[in-house]
């Protein structure tokens, strides 16, 4: 218990890094949906490339080419922003095909009334298809962030202080590896099994919205 | 011609050669059709007779792949897709109501009447409001306002989506079955309610398997059958004495 402590200011950087990978990670997913979903050929093979590559690779490949390759291109990052820049990457490929199958979810006849109406394509876009389409991706991209904090342990490999650093330290110091990782997941439980229960909860609440 | 110019001013919507073909099948085979102001026209024929296609082809929810169409004295080559501001402009001369209502779940009955104004007519707030409990009164749903469209059964979600579509002030209205959906007790009451539409002076194209409708209500009626436009006139005339043989033979199994 000696070293809960410690493991939380661990925990505090993971969280950290977690919520700017969702304010990145969220509005570039909404994009890159966008991009593949597109009429212009062009614009939808490149969001298509940046997608598939992006899920293609393990989160660990990428962070360590953001980290040890990017350099090579003169652009620098700290270990923390390469974390954050590698994870929002992964995380946005995998939330834009969950934002996309949730917009192709919508019925087509929602596009025709609009249309039928004489409703601009962006307003029948923004106020009927995608206020539906998004609420339905909305525990899909609950479980998906809740993977990407699992992720965020990768960290440790490019030794950001979060909390597998810290647990690995702790391990290192007091050579008692099995008690620390042992407390070190359930520290990341008590994060993560709470929000998959709110996850099943407001899916619930979404499948009676209406 | 003149006279030529007077005659038109009569029709509402004049389609000249529609043609339309899905890959390889033709769907619509050079269809032609005059619809007077006023006057409901219903189209009847067997189930892939190209009806709901050439209905769809009138708002362009269908792109043809020839002819061409006037509506309300507007003239268009619809051979090639419009630009957007003439789309928009020929949408709002029609409303449509869907066979599958096409409500917005989101929004209550209201919104969904109000929603489209406020974009289209750019009415305010207070005025949509005013015109949208107005037509929802007219259509017997005054009650239901602030419901949402899954709360009512689907003759008033019907009937619901026929205020959304008059709170535009359409010239045209056209009708994709709007009573397959519904079970003969619900599709009565927006019969009912597509009746006083009818009475008042409303121009109406109505695809429909309801032959009493089509008969009584109609003006003209079309039967289409394999993408031709195989007979038209007056409903009672075709109905009891078609001239084609195909007309007979659908007739006689509807009437069955």
């Amino acid at each position: 218990m000696q070293f809960l402590p410690t493991l939380l200011v661990g925990l505090r950087q993971s969280l950290w890094i977690i919520a700017a990978v969702i304010a990145i990670g969220l509005p570039l997913a909404f994009c890159l949906a966008l991009m593949v979903m597109s009429k212009h050929r062009l614009i939808s093979a490149v969001g298509l490339v940046i997608v598939e590559v992006g899920r293609g690779m393990p989160a660990l490949v990428i962070l360590y080419l953001v980290y040890y390759g990017l350099p090579r291109f003169g652009l620098n990052l700290t270990n923390i922003a390469s974390v954050i820049g590698a994870l929002a990457w992964n995380y946005s490929c995998y939330c834009s095909e969950i934002i996309r199958a949730g917009i192709l979810s919508v019925p087509k006849g929602q596009l025709e009334a609009g249309q039928a109406l004489g409703l601009k394509p962006r307003i029948t876009f923004l106020r009927v298809v995608a206020p539906q389409g998004l609420l339905s991706t909305i525990p899909g991209l609950m479980g998906q962030t809740i993977l990407a904090f699992q992720d965020t342990s990768l960290a440790y490999t490019i030794a950001v202080p979060e909390l597998m650093k810290q647990a690995y330290s702790l391990g290192g110091e007091s050579f008692q590896y099995l008690r620390v990782f042992v407390l070190a997941g359930l520290v990341y439980a008590a994060v993560t099994l709470p929000s998959t229960w709110i996850t099943t909860w407001v899916e619930r609440r979404i499948n009676t919205a209406y | 011609m003149d006279t030529q110019r007077n005659e038109s001013e009569d029709f509402m919507l004049e389609l000249g050669a529609i043609t339309k073909s899905f890959g390889k099948n033709t769907i619509l085979h050079q269809v032609s059709l005059r619809v007077r102001k006023g006057e409901v026209c219903s189209i009847i024929g067997p189930s892939g007779a190209g009806k709901s296609t050439l209905l769809r082809c009138i708002n362009l929810l269908e792109q043809p792949d020839s002819g061409n169409m006037s509506l309300n004295g507007n003239f268009y080559d619809v051979s090639f897709p419009l630009r957007q501001d003439e789309l928009l402009s020929l949408r709002r001369t029609c409303g449509m109501v869907f066979q599958s209502f096409n409500l917005f779940p989101h929004m209550t009955v209201l919104q969904n009447v109000v929603f489209p104004q406020r974009h289209v007519l750019r009415r305010n707030e207070s005025e949509a409001r005013e015109v949208a409990l107005k037509l929802l009164d007219r259509v017997g749903l005054k009650n239901k306002a602030s419901s949402h469209p899954t709360q009512l059964s689907g003759g008033q979600q019907q009937r619901v989506a026929i205020a959304r579509a008059l709170a535009l002030e359409p010239k045209l209205m056209l009708f994709d079955e709007p009573t397959s959906a519904l079970d003969p007790e619900l599709a009565h009451e927006v019969l009912d309610v597509m009746r006083e539409l009818a009475d008042s002076g409303m121009t109406m194209v109505v695809v429909t398997h309801e032959m009493n409708f089509a008969r009584t209500v109609g003006d003209h009626l079309v039967v289409m059958a394999d993408g031709h436009k195989i007979e038209e006139g007056i409903p009672e005339a075709i109905m009891d004495h078609p001239q084609q043989s195909r007309t007979r033979q659908f007739l006689s199994a509807v009437n069955h």
